[in-house]
């Protein structure tokens, strides 16, 4: 009996082949839409989260407690080098640098500006974060005075690769003092933090520049995939000030938020969308055959046999749009996370916002599954008008019109 | 076989009985019988046979096929009842248009869970003596609007119902075509010993069946 009931259900979504078509395309098209989107998005939020971690917090940081309040050479980290050896034998931790930064004044002979100046290891650093991806123009050592510079600092300092600048800042003792930079490579981080303020020189040569013990370091970042490592941490070092990844970018929780929010909402507009275009064209297709369907519970067809053949119906038209949305939909996201979408056109607007100029996508499986849950869903829920049409029919009502 | 009692029925147009459709008919029918239910348009042959149908109430009065009283039955019942005891031929013919005709004939044994190997025996025996096996694998819109309605029958009488209901089965078709249904349904009859009755005011049904029943503004006045 399913076979029958399944078999007429199939013959009858396709009946009006051009009509189902159209509602086919329609869902594989919103679908397609939908996932490049939602791709895309996560995509961004992706990236600029990734390049976050490697460029500066890692997903843990630890921190003299006042550090983030006060940002002064006081607040350190006293056995940060101690530490660092400590957790490298940790089987939890991937990668671990540490970092003393300061703030000063950037200038050259004509412009002049707030910068961030960064002592760092370049072979940590690489180990840490792949630092060599951020560098855009320029080599990425620190011979001869040499330094690199964030890519919108060097736009307003109007620095190029070999131009020279001095940093002057406070030393341990409070006296101003100034640095002679050459500047060896700009980088781009997609952290507006960094690509707006930050110079990053040998942190041999910042510790010499501030007086400062080699030991010491303002900031301790920590790669790992471990989800206990900061209560661990926590508990291992009291008086520190132990942050996660979204605890020190706040923004990115919201903008995470934001995103499922946005992504959330177009998923549902979409999907009513489907479910408008599945329930239309069921509609009209039971309305055309009400004759028939009036015939078949006249000469003893059960309703809860129609019923059934009609959710397959709609489950067909649905799934073939799905399958075909998917095809579509997974053509377009490998694209897009192989090729990108380049966005070079709008790229001032978009490194200002951190934001790479050619956005590359996330490809997903919850994508798929998601849409497929909504699907279904939407062509079942697109049923019940045309079922309670049949529902309220009297064979007797078609047959005497037929008559 | 089929008991009318005292049945009444009328047509309502707002609250106001507009048409006296059926007048106190009293009527039996037994098995096997090959009959007729005739009248000029409007006299209630049609409205008679879909009360015996269970596709239609009547106001008053009971109708019993074998044991069971037809009016007294819910919507479920009724249907369970067309199912299994009753065959229709209609005078449009309504085929599934997406099944081929192997699968419309066997449609209604399909619907009451005969085996697959049951259901391809009756349809080629049932086939072949309305000759229409070589269409088998054929849409019904392929057809010709006889071969159609032979169809419809073979589906009606695959099942072996008890009684084959026939709403004017001739009224699409030429008098060669007519004549050639007629044949068929007569033997059918008499072959299978299905009681078939007929609503139709077409001469050549009248000459071809064993009884008539006359009808007149919803009044049985001949039989």
């Amino acid at each position: 009996m399913f076979k029958l009931i399944l078999k007429l259900a199939w013959n009858n979504a396709f009946l009006r082949l051009s009509r189902t078509l159209l509602v086919i395309i329609m869902i594989a098209v919103s679908m397609s839409m939908l996932l490049a989107i939602q791709g895309l998005f996560d995509g961004m939020a992706y990236n600029m989260s990734d390049k976050m971690l490697r460029s500066d917090s890692g997903e843990i940081s630890i921190y003299h407690k006042d550090y983030r309040l006060n940002k002064i050479i006081a607040n350190h980290v006293t056995d940060a080098k101690t530490i660092k050896a400590k957790l490298e034998q940790d089987s939890e931790v991937q990668a671990v640098v540490t970092r003393f930064s300061v703030d000063g004044l950037s200038a050259t002979a004509r412009k002049s500006s707030f910068a961030n100046i960064i002592g760092i290891n370049l072979e940590d650093e690489e180990k840490f974060g792949q630092f060599s991806d951020f560098l855009k123009k320029g080599t990425l050592d620190f011979k001869k005075r040499g330094a690199l510079i964030g890519g919108e600092l060097a736009k307003t300092l109007k620095v190029k690769v070999g131009s020279k600048l001095v940093f002057s800042t406070q030393d341990k003792n409070g006296d101003i003092n100034s640095i002679a930079l050459r500047i060896r490579g700009i980088l781009r981080t997609a952290n507006v933090k960094l690509d707006t303020s930050a110079i990053f020189i040998d942190a041999v040569r910042l510790d010499k520049f501030l007086g400062i013990d080699k030991n010491i370091a303002t900031q301790i970042a920590i790669r790992t995939q471990s989800s206990t490592l900061q209560d661990k941490l926590k508990k291992d070092y009291p008086n520190l000030s132990v942050k996660n990844f979204l605890e020190i970018n706040p923004m990115m929780q919201m903008m995470e938020d934001s995103m499922v929010i946005f992504n959330s909402m177009i998923f549902v507009i979409v999907m009513f969308v489907v479910f408008i275009g599945i329930l239309g064209v069921m509609y009209v297709s039971i309305l055309d055959r009400i004759r028939e369907f009036g015939i078949m519970r006249g000469i003893g067809m059960k309703y809860s046999h129609i019923r059934l053949q009609i959710i397959l119906e709609a489950l067909f038209v649905g799934l073939m749009g799905y399958l075909v949305g998917a095809l579509f939909g997974f053509s377009g996201l490998y694209y897009l996370e192989n090729v990108g979408l380049d966005l070079s056109a709008y790229a001032d607007a978009m490194e200002s916002f951190g934001y790479e100029t050619i956005l590359y996508a996330e490809i997903k499986l919850s994508y798929f599954t998601n849409t497929f849950y909504a699907i279904f869903t939407a062509s079942l829920l697109s049923v019940f008008l045309p079922l309670r049409k049949i529902k309220k029919m009297h064979p007797i009502d078609v047959i005497k019109a037929d008559t | 076989m089929i008991k009318i009692q005292n049945v009444n029925k009328y047509f309502y147009k707002g609250e106001s009985r507009e048409v006296h459709a059926l007048r106190d008919i009293n009527l039996e029918i037994k098995k096997g019988e090959f009959s007729l239910f005739n009248g000029p348009s409007g006299c209630g042959k049609t409205t008679l046979l879909n009360a015996i149908g269970a596709l239609d109430s009547v106001d008053s009065g009971e109708i019993y096929l074998g044991e069971t009283e037809i009016t007294g039955l819910n919507e479920d019942a009724r249907t369970s009842l067309r199912l299994n005891e009753m065959g229709f031929v209609f005078q449009a013919y309504n085929l599934v248009p997406v099944l081929n005709v192997e699968e419309n004939i066997g449609f209604i044994m399909k619907l009451r869970g005969f085996s697959d190997s049951e259901i391809k025996a009756r349809v080629q025996e049932v086939a072949s003596f309305l000759e229409i096996d070589t269409k088998l694998k054929s849409l019904p819109n392929t057809l010709s609007g006889g071969q159609q309605q032979r169809v419809a029958v073979a589906r009606a009488v695959a099942a072996k119902p008890k009684i084959i209901l026939a709403d004017e089965p001739t009224a699409n078709l030429d008098s060669k075509n007519s004549l050639k249904l007629m044949d068929m349904m007569r033997s059918l009859n008499e072959k299978e010993d299905i009681s078939i009755v007929f609503a139709s005011h077409d001469e050549l049904v009248i000459d071809n069946v064993r009884r008539v029943i006359k009808l007149k503004d919803g009044a049985l006045v001949e039989d």
